[in-house]
């Protein structure tokens, strides 16, 4: 049905597709597998028009694509649905339908419109309400709002893109329900993903990518997990990196009962109580939405919480706010470093002191003094190995891996008692991400506290003394390293098992 | 009282088609600051056609196409050269005063400010319900544009709610990525949101120049354009509330005309505050949830590069 | 490496090529108009240009009307740097001005230099105090600075007029307009026989300050954080809210001494409608200048030259004053074409 031949696709100097070729047959689901960076959305955007390929022919039920729109390739019958939803959140699930359908007339009728989304719906096991306010749904409706367009439209290739990373256990396996329906109904799909159970559960067909090209083909029945994370990075992922073993020391991070709200109002923490040891790291694994982000937010002083504390090194800095944690020795490693962590159109200098601009030794009386910033900044350079052109170089122009160390460079100089790190290898190649669990481990050796926020559990693995996993805003329960079972691990963060003195009442809450 | 009324539908008539105007544009995404300027180019356009032509229609279709050939100017800076949208209005709206003023004199005073009168648009009873108490002279003997302005109105709301042309320019305003993707083209939107916009607008000058005064004076708008902006405001981002909003100022404007003579004790310009504090207060008042269509004021571009 | 102050002014130099660009362009397209009226634009440019610069007493004139634009345009321009819109400009000068003719009128027995720093000192709180009053509102009810600063923009402007319709009229000059200022507030002359007065100074000094303080201060360095990304900013600490309550006080500030100015050294009363068109221009003078407070020296120059030069080019050459509307106009539009398009190679 598909075939995209020798695609290519850079991005000034990320070389993001480079030669793919992808064959899709009729009535298959096929997986597409890879980390981040590996070109796996680069490629489906080509293929839907969004984005145009520097090289590379597809054709599409025997007639050529190219140089198209959005609107060619829905007519031709592709259907995608983005891992971030081109929804609009202000108007009903029939008028989103009705957005950019031709079928639907110059002159709307959504009565008849609505009618369409209910049988289809109905057909395929969806359970939407057309009158519904697209923002006031779920993460998952607002997908299976996605899913009818798509299918409204006659879609008869279906590309999916990281479709899970946002749901709960049991709306990741209604949907994989769906897809097996549509699947038997004679369309195909692209499943877009890096986890290895869901894309053998349900897919067919498995391709890898891995730095922009393909890695390796097979037939889902014919592989297995391990070849496929073999496929996908290339090297063993299980082994653990060594570490010291010592004894943790005094508690240094202290968490009581913190509550907290998302920026709609939404409670996304309830009630979350924990420790860290000085020498110790404590990771938080779970699928990110569970109430990480706010976690993170509220004990680095970006949030305040509706209730609980947050102590470091004994002193209550809850209404501290950002620059009184720093004072208290409390550094932090935010999960987007390009518009959080680092100013991007500033220099490399500035970005080394624009957390501390109010005191020495970046100011002096009332003026910021350039000469001190850009001495640390050569020096950093210089210990943290930054790949930049000079102090005076611009942030952006920095490689992901090169502004992570920048970040690093930053929080870690002044030997933080406290880390909070939140995602911090996301979208690095696997030498930087080497490099930042290094730094990580480092902090952890000098005596420091480390909270380690990840979605990727094999790194928090690797990284972690203890892990805990979070589930609907709280913690589903804490393992030690030596003592993780990763069923017991996989179960917690599907909110199937908790080890929380209230389980019951956790789990009886959450059965309705 | 019935004069008093009348005289607000009256007076409110190129507040409507301005209004409208600027509806279609920051539906789409893109602040109507510059409606002030599209609606002077419309009321010089208009009243220099229908003099020099002395065909009254002429002069409506000119200041059609002056209030859009502004708009397009903006459209054009804010689409294709993202230049930012609030301050490309207000040079618009300078520009405006400017190069009307300009014409006016270059042109057709041979540097001088020339006399141009033309005769104003006579009231157009409806026969039959002309004659109705109250409604009569209130509604059914306005002249012809006041007419048209509130079946403007009417087809701008079945446009929005009821096309699908409307849909998208309504989703362009909210989440243009949405329209993208859903086949759209985002920036042809806005500009021909914009365009249309300021097509409206002109007409609501021609109001002014062709149906109220019958000539043109520098910057005659006088601060209507960003009337029109509160009523779009007060009016919740919909037709028939802003058309409401605008006979809400419409009659503010009256009132402040006739304080003198109903010898209140306010003053005129107290009066004519009440628009804005109004809009200020319905703002403030509703705060965060101000229904702002959510994209309004955000740039869009194609390709965005993605892991 | 050049130093970080040598760099500032590299950068700036090179901020400065698109506005120049747009000016000549400008002047391009007006001249194709001065063409279709049918008089010889070259003419017309030298004698605009003429009447901006031709005697000192000119120069005076303009270098009087480029005050209030500088003055506005470098609080605008720090303003621009937060992502804060003021447009309310025009409405915190004129409460500036009334200010100040209400401080004068009521300090009678005062000498001259206490009378006029009062006078000024009041337009300064006014201005400050109306703007504070915008991002009040945007504060605590979440409304869009620019729909709260055009909103009481008007409404500024209107208590003015209705302030001069009573208590500060002057009964019987059959315009609205207060009594003439004592001399003690007045502005003093900068050089004798001319127009030009001590507010000049003032402004240098404003924009000086204002330069130093966006790229050598703490403070300016937070703006400069809060204006290349809110998630950044407020990940260092910065309150987004006293960020934009200070620019919004420091820039109504300047408007409102700026307005004090135009009636202490201009007028030497209150008329109504002196503050017609500064806010609006001041915005233009802000862009042109590239958000930068040394460059909007030079763009409030050019408006103020520009201004004076065109009742001159009128009387000589028969070309109507609007032009010169046209020429700003075509300028911001054109200017603020260029900074869309070269948005992502701006120094923050």
């Amino acid at each position: 049905m598909l075939r995209m031949l020798g695609i290519t696709k850079s991005y000034g100097s990320v070389r993001a597709n480079r030669g793919i070729d992808l064959v899709v047959p009729p009535r298959t689901i096929l997986g597409l597998l890879g980390e981040n960076g590996s070109g796996k959305t680069t490629l489906m955007n080509v293929l839907f028009g969004l984005v145009r390929p520097d090289a590379g022919t597809i054709t599409f039920k025997e007639r050529p694509l190219a140089d198209h729109t959005p609107r060619e390739a829905l007519a031709a019958g592709i259907g995608m649905i983005h891992q971030h939803f081109m929804l609009v959140p202000a108007m009903t699930v029939t008028e989103n339908v009705m957005l950019g359908w031709d079928a639907a007339g110059r002159w709307l009728r959504p009565a008849a419109v609505a009618e369409h989304i209910r049988t289809a719906s109905h057909r395929y096991g969806l359970d939407l309400e057309p009158d519904a306010r697209v923002g006031a749904l779920p993460l998952g409706g607002q997908q299976r709002v996605e899913i009818v367009k798509a299918i409204l439209r006659g879609a008869e290739l279906l590309i999916l893109d990281e479709p899970t990373s946002n749901l709960s256990p049991p709306e990741v396996s209604g949907l994989l329900d769906v897809l097996r329906r549509l699947r038997d109904e004679g369309r195909s799909v692209i499943f877009i993903s890096h986890k290895l159970g869901e894309v053998l559960a349900v897919c067919d067909e498995v391709v890898v990518l891995r730095d922009g090209a393909v890695a390796g083909r097979a037939r889902a029945a014919d592989t297995d997990r391990a070849k496929l994370a073999r496929m996908m990075v290339d090297r063993d992922v299980s082994a653990p990196i060594a570490r010291e073993e010592g004894a943790a020391g005094a508690e240094r991070l202290v968490v009581a009962d913190l509550v907290a709200s998302d920026a709609t109002g939404v409670e996304r923490l309830g009630g979350v109580s924990f420790s860290v040891r000085s020498g110790e790291v404590l990771a938080v694994a779970g699928v990110d939405g569970n109430g990480q982000a706010e976690l993170v937010d509220v004990i680095a002083g970006l949030r305040r919480p509706t209730r609980g504390h947050v102590f470091v090194d004994g002193a209550d800095v809850t209404a501290r706010g950002v620059t009184g944690r720093r004072q208290a020795g409390l550094a932090h490693i935010p999960a987007d470093r390009h518009t959080t962590g680092l100013v991007g159109d500033m220099t490399v200098s500035e970005n080394l002191a624009f957390r501390d601009c109010d005191g020495p030794p970046f100011r002096r009386g009332p003026w910021l003094d350039f000469g001190a910033m850009r001495v640390a900044a050569t020096e950093r350079i210089a210990r943290f190995g930054i790949r930049a052109g000079g102090p005076d170089v611009a942030a952006r122009t920095l490689s992901g891996g090169n502004q992570q160390k920048l970040v690093l460079a930053r929080e870690l100089t002044r030997r933080p008692g406290v880390l909070v790190a939140a995602q911090p290898t996301r979208g690095l190649d696997p030498g930087a991400t080497r490099f930042v669990i290094d730094e990580v481990l480092a902090v952890r050796a000098s005596g420091g506290a480390v909270l380690y926020v990840s979605t990727e559990l094999e790194e928090a693995l690797v990284v972690a003394d203890r892990i805990a996993v979070m589930y609907r805003g709280r913690f589903a329960g804490v393992m030690r390293r030596d003592a993780v079972d990763i069923t017991r691990l996989g179960l917690m963060m599907a909110g199937a098992l908790s080890e929380s003195p209230d389980a019951a009442a956790l789990y009886g809450r959450k059965a309705r | 009282m019935t004069e008093f009324l009348a005289a607000t539908i009256r007076i409110a008539t190129p507040l409507v088609f301005t209004a409208l105007g600027g509806i279609l544009s920051e539906r789409a995404g893109v602040f109507a600051v510059g409606l002030e300027g599209m609606m002077l180019a419309g009321a010089f356009a208009g009243v220099i056609t229908a003099f020099l032509s002395g065909s009254m229609l002429a002069g409506v279709a000119a200041s059609v196409l002056g209030g859009a050939a502004m708009a397009a100017l903006a459209a054009v800076a804010t689409t294709r050269f993202r230049a930012e949208q609030m301050v490309t209005g207000l040079a618009v709206n300078i520009l405006a005063v400017g190069l009307t003023s300009f014409l006016l004199r270059g042109l057709l005073g041979h540097g001088e400010a020339p006399t141009i009168r033309v005769s104003p648009l006579a009231a157009m009873p409806v026969p039959g319900l002309a004659s109705l108490p109250v409604l009569g002279p209130v509604l059914f003997s306005q002249p012809v544009l006041t007419y048209v302005a509130l079946a403007a109105a009417v087809a701008i709301y079945v446009f929005l709610v009821r096309t699908r042309p409307g849909l998208t320019l309504r989703a362009v305003g909210e989440n243009p990525a949405a329209a993208f993707a859903g086949g759209a083209d985002p920036l042809r939107v806005r500009m021909l949101a914009v365009t249309c916009g300021g097509a409206l607008a002109g007409v609501g000058g021609a109001v002014l120049s062709l149906q109220q005064v019958g000539t043109f004076t520098d910057a005659m708008t006088n601060g209507r354009g960003y009337l029109a902006l509160a009523a779009i405001i007060v009016g919740r981002w919909m037709p028939f509330g802003t058309l409401l909003a605008c006979l809400l100022f419409g009659a503010a404007d009256a009132l402040q005309l006739r304080v003198q003579g109903l010898r209140l004790p306010v003053s005129s310009y107290v009066i004519q505050m009440t628009p804005y504090v109004v809009s200020l207060a319905m703002l403030a008042g509703f705060g965060r949830t101000a229904q702002l269509p959510a994209a309004i004021g955000t740039a869009f571009a194609r390709d965005r590069p993605s892991s | 490496m050049p130093p970080a102050s040598q760099r500032v002014d590299l950068a700036a130099v090179r901020a400065l090529a698109p506005p120049l660009l747009a000016v000549l362009l400008a002047f391009g397209v007006t001249g194709i108009l001065i063409v279709a009226a049918g008089k010889n634009p070259l003419l017309a440019y030298w004698s605009l240009a003429h009447g901006a610069f031709g005697s000192w007493d000119r120069i005076a004139v303009g270098l009087n009307r480029a005050t209030p634009y500088a003055l506005t345009g470098v609080g605008i321009a720090l303003c621009f740097r937060a992502r804060v819109i003021n447009i309310g400009g025009e409405g915190q000068l004129a409460l500036g001005g009334l200010a100040a003719t209400w401080v004068a009128l009521h300090m009678v027995p005062a000498p001259r230099p206490i009378a006029t720093l009062c006078a000024l000192g009041g337009g300064v709180l006014a201005g400050a105090a109306w703007a504070g009053l915008a991002a009040g509102i945007r504060l605590k009810r979440g409304v869009h600075e620019v729909l709260a600063t055009l909103l009481l923009n008007f409404v500024g402007l209107l208590i003015v007029s209705e302030v001069l319709q009573g208590d500060l009229g002057e009964p019987g000059s059959g315009f609205p307009q207060s009594p003439l200022l004592p001399a003690a507030s007045w502005l003093g002359r900068l050089v004798r026989g001319t127009d030009l007065h001590v507010g000049v100074l003032i402004a240098l000094a404003a924009v000086a300050v204002g330069h130093v303080a966006l790229w050598r201060t703490p403070f300016g360095f937070r703006l400069r954080i809060l204006g290349a990304s809110a998630p950044a900013a407020a990940y260092a600490g910065i309150s987004p809210a006293r960020a934009l309550m200070s620019v919004m006080l420091l820039s109504g500030g300047l408007a409102g001494l700026a307005g004090a100015i135009e009636v202490l050294g201009v007028h030497y009363r209150l008329i109504d409608g002196f503050a017609h068109g500064f806010g609006f221009n001041a915005v233009a003078i802000a862009l042109l200048g590239g958000l930068n407070p040394l460059a909007v020296l030079p763009a409030g120059l050019f408006f103020g030259f520009l201004e004076t030069g065109a009742v001159a080019m009128q009387r000589a050459v028969g070309v109507p004053t609007p032009l010169v509307a046209v020429i700003q106009g075509l300028t911001m539009v054109f200017v603020l074409s260029a900074m869309g398009l070269t948005a992502g190679r701006r120094r923050v």
